[in-house]
C-alpha cells in the first residue's frame, strides 16, 4: 500500500444505510415480528445447579386454558450438538442436548410451554412440577478439580476438563529463566463479564405446509443456525431458512445456538402456529454466555535492559456447565501469550474446566482479553523493579515486523511500537506527573523524575490520579482455529446501481455500511448506488457468522472480488460501445471515462440500461475469499483518579490508540473503540456476574445489580487510528478493530490505579472495598 | 403483564372507600414508576390499582424562606427538583433529587411515592428526615400528621393503615446559618441504587453549631437518624477531630447488611467517612 491512492467513497464516513430506519424505529428486529395466530413460549429453568430429572409432570400446565404444547427432555430429539456454530471446527465442543435427563447449572431449561399469551406460558410454567434428585455440585473451579469432585460430563477426561490440555512452547524456558537478571511471578484472576446486548435473545418459528421451517432469530452466524438444527431436528438444509435483520449487538456470544431456538422450533412444529419466544433479561444472564472466569499464573525473566528471557504461563478457564467454546477461547487465550511482548523462550499451559455455573462462551476479545490483563500488568511490574518507564519497556518488548505472532504468521508493519509511540505523544506521556499526588502511598519512588507539586491534590482531597497504559494486538478472522471463507455476490442493476448480497449478520456495527463503501469503491460507484440483501439463508451467500473482528477483513475482500468481476465485464462492454481498449478506461463516480480524453466516455447507467428492443446487461460478480489472519494493535492511555476515602475509582480519561490498516469508516472504527472502552471500563470495575459459590444461584442477574458504565460514567476518550501497518489480505490493507479496543483498555486501568495508589491489582473486577483494603495494608507496609 | 382493574377515584374519601374496600388486593398507584414494573416483574400482583393522579389538592407545591415547603403527594420528583427555591432552601432534597432515577423517571415519579414504598435505600428519605418533614395522612377517621422519621417500621413497611392515603409533606422553613447536603454513595454515576446515603441539615450561629441533624439511608432496615453523631456537634464549634469523631459515631449507630451492593463492614466505614462529608459541606453552605 506504499503507493497513495486516491479514494472516493471508502475512508469517508458516509451516512449509514440503516440509519434512518434506526432512529424512526423502523428497522425490524427479530422480536418485532408478529405473526397471525402467533403463540407464545416460555423455558421452565431449574432453581439447582446439579441435579438428575427424576420426575416432570406437565398435567396442570397443560390443563390451563391456552396452553397449546408443553416439551420436557421426553419429546425432543435426544440429539448430542455443538451448542455453537462452525460444527466440527477445533473450537466448539459438542456436550449439549436440547433438553437432558440432567441439569448442569442453575437455570438450565427442563421443558417449555407455548401458549397463546405471555402471561399464561408464564402462569403454565410455574404449574410444571420437577423432582429432582440433588447431585453434588462443582460451582468453583477449585471444587472442580478438586479430587473426588463430582463429574460434570462423562467425556473420559480427569478432573472435568472440557478438552485435554495444551500447551504452547517455544525456545527453551529453562535456559531464559537461568539467563534471567529478574524473575516476576504472579497470580491473576479474572471475572464473569456478561455481553449484555440490548437486544436480549429472541426468536420466532414458523413451518410452512411443505414442513420447512423458517426462524427469524437474533444470532450473529444465521447460516450456522440452519446448518445445526438441520442437523439435530433431522431436517435437510433445503427445509430450514434463518432469517436475521437488524441486531442489537451480540459481541461473540449470539455466535452459539441457545435452547430457546430449538425448542421454539418444536413448539411450533407440534402446534403448527408460529410461536415467539423472548428471553428476559435474567434469562440472558442465566441462559446467555459470558467471558470465561479463571486464572492465570504468569512468571517471567528480565534482563536488566528489560529483554524478556522467558516467560511460563498457566492458565485455567471456567467454562460453566457446558464447552462452548472452551477449547476455541483456551487455545486462543493461551496462545495469545506467546506473543505481544517479544520473548524467544515460552512455556504456556492452557486448561478449561467445567463447573455447574452458567455457561462461558465467545465474547469480544475471546480469552485474550483475560491473558493479556495478566501479561500487560506483569510487565508494569517488571518495569518498576527494572526502574524503567512502563511505557518505554512496552516499546522495547513491542512485537514487530517479522515477528511470529500467535497464528504462526510473521507479522506484518510495526503497529504496536506505532501505537505507543503516538500515544506517548499525544498525551505527554514523559512529561506527566508521575505519581500523580500519590507519594504518600508509594514507597518506592518514580524511576524517571519526582513527583510535581503542581500534580499534588488539594490538601483536603482525598483523590489521588495516575495513569497507565495497556497494550493489545488482536487477530482479524479465527485462523487457525477455523480456516475461514467469506463470499459475496454483487448484481449490477439496469439503472448503474449495485446491489450486494452477503451472508455476513449486521450486529449493529455499520458493516453492511462498509461493505457497500466497498463495493461502491471497487465499481467506480458513489456510495448511495450501492444496496445490500443479507440475513436469509435461502437468498444470500453462505456466511461462517459475524465474529473473529473478520467482516471488514474477510467478506470486504470477497465484497472487494465480486465488484472487481463485474468492473472487468463493465469495461469491456463499455470498450465496445466507445470503440476503445478497455485498458483505457476508468470509472469513478458512476461515470466510465476513456483516460487521458476528459469528458469521453459513457455513464454507467448509459453502458448497461436497455435499449430500444436490446435487454439490459446483466453484470454479476462474486467472490470467494479464504483468509489467514492480519493482526491489528492497540495501546490505551488512562488517566484515572482514585478516591482513596471510599476507593471509588473514576477513569478521568482514555487516549486510545489503534492501529488497524486502512480505515473504510472513520466514525463506524471510532464508535467500536468507544463502546469497547466502555465495555472494558465495566468489566475492569463494576460488571461481574455472581454467582453464588454455595449453590450456584446467580446473585444479580438484572441490570440493577449488575453495574455496566452509563454515559455519565464515561470518561473524555481521544481516538486516535492509525494506518501504519495495513494488511495485504484486507480490502485495501484493512484490518478488523471489533474486539480490539476491549482488550488493552482492563490493564491500563490497573496500571493507573497502580500509579495513582501504589496498590497493585491483580484481578478484574477492581471493586472499591478493595482498594480500601489495598491501602489500608499499604500504611501498615 | 398480569391483568388488573384500574379505579380512578374523584375525591380522597372515594379513594379511602376503595382502599378499605378491596384491602390487600390492592394498590395505590401515583408515579407507578416502582409499581407497574414490580407487577412486570411478578414481584405484586394486585388484583385492583386505585390511580391517585385525580385526587383533589394534591399538586400543590408551596416553597419560600419564609413559609418552609409544602407540597402534595402528587408532586413530581421533578417539579421540586427544577423549583430554584427548592434548590436554595432544601438543598439536600435537590441533591437527593437529582440521583433518583433518571430525568424520565423522575417527570412520573412522586416523592410521596418514594415515601411510601420505603425502601431504606431511597433518596429522598434522607434529607426529608434531616429537615425535619412531616407527613400528612387522611384515612376514614380525618387527617393525622407523622414525623417522617417515625413514619417507616421497616424496610417496605410504614405506619400507613391500609385505608389511608399520604396527601403530601410539610418542612419547616429553613433557620438562618443552615445548610444542608446529602451524599449518595453508588459505583455509578446516575440510575444507581445507594449503597449509603447520608443527608445533613446544620445550622451554625458564627462558629457553633446550634443544632444538626444527621439522616442515613441504606444502612439498616429503615432510614435513621444519627443521634448520637448528632450530641458530638450540637452546640460546639466543629473542627476536624470533632467531625471525625462524628463520622465514627455515626457508624456505629448503623446496622447495615452485607449483600452484592457491599458489606457490612464496607457501608459502616462509608458511614464515617461520607458523614464527614456532608458535615463539611453542610457547614460551607451555612457560611
Amino acid at each position: 500500500m506504499s503507493e497513495r491512492q486516491k479514494f472516493n467513497v471508502i475512508g469517508k464516513s458516509v451516512k449509514r444505510s440503516d440509519m434512518l430506519e434506526k432512529v424512526t424505529g423502523a428497522a425490524r428486529y427479530a422480536g418485532d415480528l408478529t405473526l397471525p395466530g402467533m403463540l407464545h413460549g416460555k423455558l421452565k429453568r431449574c432453581e439447582i445447579a446439579h441435579a438428575n430429572i427424576k420426575r416432570i409432570d406437565t398435567s396442570k400446565a397443560l390443563a390451563l386454558a391456552g396452553v397449546k404444547a408443553v416439551l420436557t427432555h421426553k419429546d425432543v430429539p435426544h440429539v448430542l450438538h455443538y451448542g455453537s456454530p462452525h460444527p466440527r471446527s477445533a473450537s466448539v465442543t459438542k456436550d449439549q442436548y436440547i433438553l437432558d435427563t440432567k441439569v448442569r447449572y442453575w437455570g438450565e431449561a427442563v421443558a417449555a410451554v407455548a401458549a397463546t399469551t405471555e402471561d399464561i406460558a408464564d402462569e403454565a410454567i410455574r404449574l410444571i412440577e420437577v423432582e429432582y434428585e440433588a447431585l453434588p455440585a462443582a460451582i468453583t473451579l477449585d471444587d472442580a478439580m478438586a479430587a473426588g469432585a463430582p463429574v460434570i460430563h462423562d467425556n473420559g477426561l480427569e478432573g472435568n476438563r472440557v478438552v485435554p490440555d495444551m500447551l504452547f512452547k517455544r525456545g527453551d524456558v529453562e535456559k531464559g529463566f537461568a539467563e534471567a537478571d529478574i524473575i516476576i511471578e504472579g497470580n491473576y484472576a479474572v471475572g464473569r463479564p456478561q455481553p449484555a446486548y440490548m437486544e436480549p435473545n429472541v426468536c420466532v418459528a414458523q413451518w410452512d405446509g411443505s414442513d420447512k421451517l423458517t426462524l427469524w432469530t437474533s444470532t450473529q452466524s444465521a447460516f450456522m443456525v440452519r446448518g445445526t438444527l438441520a442437523e439435530v431436528l433431522g431436517l435437510p438444509l433445503g427445509k430450514v431458512r434463518v432469517l436475521c435483520d437488524h441486531m442489537g449487538g451480540g459481541f461473540g456470544a449470539k455466535q452459539d445456538l441457545f435452547q430457546h431456538e430449538f425448542l421454539c422450533a418444536l413448539l411450533s412444529r407440534q402446534t403448527r402456529r408460529p410461536v415467539r419466544m423472548e428471553y428476559s433479561r435474567k434469562e440472558c444472564f442465566l441462559g446467555g454466555r459470558s467471558r470465561h472466569p479463571g486464572t492465570i499464573w504468569l512468571k517471567q525473566g528480565f534482563k536488566r535492559d528489560g529483554t524478556i528471557t522467558a516467560r511460563a504461563a498457566k492458565v485455567v478457564f471456567d467454562s460453566g456447565a457446558y464447552g462452548s467454546h472452551a477449547p476455541g477461547v483456551t487455545a486462543v487465550g493461551a496462545s495469545a501469550l506467546t506473543s505481544l511482548f517479544r520473548c524467544e523462550n515460552v512455556h504456556l499451559e492452557g486448561k478449561c474446566v467445567y463447573t455447574n455455573t452458567p455457561i462461558a462462551g465467545a465474547f469480544r476479545g475471546y480469552g485474550v482479553v483475560q491473558t493479556y490483563y495478566a501479561l500487560d500488568i506483569q510487565i508494569d511490574e517488571a518495569a518498576e523493579k527494572l526502574g524503567m518507564d512502563p511505557a518505554e519497556l512496552k516499546l522495547k518488548t513491542a512485537v514487530r515486523e517479522g515477528d511470529i505472532a500467535p497464528s504462526g504468521h510473521a507479522i506484518v508493519g510495526h503497529g504496536l511500537e506505532d501505537c505507543i509511540r503516538e500515544g506517548m505523544k499525544a498525551v505527554g506521556w514523559k512529561e506527566r506527573p508521575v505519581g500523580c499526588g500519590s507519594a504518600a502511598y508509594r514507597t518506592v519512588s518514580p524511576a524517571d523524575g519526582a513527583v510535581r507539586a503542581d500534580a499534588l491534590p488539594h490538601p483536603t482531597s482525598k483523590k489521588v490520579r495516575g495513569w497507565g497504559i495497556g497494550c493489545e494486538m488482536h487477530g482479524s478472522s479465527a485462523y487457525p482455529g477455523i480456516k475461514e471463507q467469506g463470499n459475496a455476490l454483487v448484481n449490477l442493476n439496469e439503472d448503474g446501481s449495485a446491489t450486494l448480497l452477503t451472508g455476513a449478520a449486521g450486529l449493529g456495527t455499520g458493516a453492511h455500511t462498509a461493505l457497500c463503501q466497498i463495493v461502491a469503491e471497487e465499481l467506480g460507484l458513489e456510495f448511495e448506488a450501492v444496496s445490500v440483501v443479507h440475513g436469509d439463508t435461502d437468498i444470500v451467500p453462505w456466511d461462517i457468522g459475524a465474529f473473529a473482528s473478520h467482516t471488514t477483513y474477510m467478506v470486504g475482500t470477497a465484497a472487494k472480488m465480486a465488484a472487481a468481476e463485474i468492473k472487468q465485464k463493465l469495461l469491456a462492454r463499455a470498450a465496445d460501445q466507445l470503440e476503445v481498449s478497455a485498458g483505457d478506461l476508468e470509472v469513478e463516480g458512476g461515470f466510465i471515462g476513456v483516460r487521458g480524453v476528459p469528458g469521453r466516455g459513457i455513464s454507467v447507467r448509459d453502458c448497461v440500461a436497455p435499449k430500444l428492443g436490446i435487454p439490459a446487461a446483466h453484470l454479476f460478480g462474486s467472490g470467494t475469499y479464504m483468509p489467514t489472519k492480519s493482526y491489528s494493535f492497540g495501546a490505551h492511555f488512562v488517566e484515572v483518579e482514585v478516591d482513596t476515602g471510599t476507593g471509588q475509582i473514576d477513569v478521568l480519561q482514555v487516549v486510545p490508540v489503534h492501529e488497524i490498516g486502512k480505515v473504510i469508516h472513520p466514525i463506524a472504527a471510532a464508535g467500536q473503540i468507544e463502546g469497547g472502552i466502555q465495555q472494558g471500563i465495566g468489566h475492569t470495575l463494576t460488571e461481574n456476574h455472581e454467582i453464588d459459590p454455595k449453590t450456584g444461584r446467580s446473585l444479580n442477574a438484572n441490570f440493577v445489580d449488575y453495574k455496566m458504565p452509563l454515559s455519565m460514567d464515561m470518561p473524555d476518550i481521544k481516538t486516535i487510528i492509525l494506518e501504519t501497518a495495513p494488511d495485504p489480505g484486507g480490502p485495501w490493507g484493512a484490518k478488523g478493530v471489533g474486539e480490539d479496543p476491549i482488550i488493552a483498555i482492563g490493564p491500563a486501568i490497573a496500571n493507573a490505579i497502580y500509579d495513582a495508589t501504589g496498590v497493585r491489582f491483580r484481578h478484574y473486577p477492581i471493586t472499591p472495598e478493595q482498594v480500601l483494603e489495598g491501602l489500608a495494608r499499604r500504611r501498615h507496609v | 403483564m398480569r391483568p388488573f382493574d384500574l379505579l380512578q377515584p374523584k375525591t380522597t374519601d372515594e379513594a379511602i372507600a376503595l382502599l378499605a374496600r378491596h384491602g390487600s388486593r390492592a394498590c395505590l398507584l401515583a408515579g407507578g414508576t416502582d409499581l407497574l414494573v414490580e407487577i412486570k416483574e411478578g414481584i405484586r400482583a394486585p388484583d385492583v390499582l386505585i390511580d391517585a393522579k385525580h385526587l383533589p389538592g394534591m399538586r400543590d407545591l408551596v416553597v419560600s424562606s419564609s413559609e418552609g415547603l409544602r407540597f402534595g403527594a402528587l408532586v413530581t420528583a421533578r417539579e421540586l427538583e427544577t423549583s430554584p427555591a427548592v434548590k436554595d432552601f432544601y438543598h439536600g432534597l435537590w441533591q437527593a433529587l437529582r440521583e433518583l432515577g433518571s430525568i424520565q423517571v423522575r417527570n412520573r415519579a412522586t416523592v410521596a411515592g418514594n415515601v411510601c414504598r420505603a425502601s431504606p435505600s431511597a433518596d429522598t428519605l434522607p434529607p426529608l428526615i434531616a429537615d425535619g418533614a412531616v407527613v400528612a395522612i387522611m384515612g376514614p377517621a380525618g387527617e393525622r400528621h407523622v414525623t417522617l422519621e417515625d413514619f417507616f417500621t421497616g424496610a417496605g413497611k410504614t405506619v400507613l393503615n391500609g385505608d389511608e392515603i399520604v396527601t403530601g409533606f410539610s418542612v419547616p422553613k429553613p433557620l438562618p446559618g443552615t445548610g444542608k447536603c446529602y451524599v449518595k454513595h453508588g459505583r455509578r454515576k446516575a440510575m444507581e441504587l445507594a449503597t449509603v446515603g447520608v443527608a445533613v441539615t446544620m445550622t451554625m450561629t458564627g462558629d457553633t453549631c446550634s443544632s444538626i441533624r444527621i439522616a442515613l439511608g441504606a444502612v439498616a432496615p429503615t432510614p435513621i437518624r444519627a443521634r448520637k453523631a448528632e450530641a458530638v456537634l450540637a452546640g460546639k464549634k466543629p473542627d476536624i477531630e470533632l467531625i471525625a469523631q462524628c463520622g465514627a459515631i455515626a457508624a456505629t449507630e448503623t446496622s447495615p447488611i452485607s449483600n452484592i451492593r457491599g458489606s457490612a463492614d464496607y457501608r459502616r466505614r462509608m458511614v464515617e467517612e461520607l458523614v464527614q462529608r456532608a458535615i463539611t459541606a453542610a457547614m460551607e453552605a451555612a457560611r
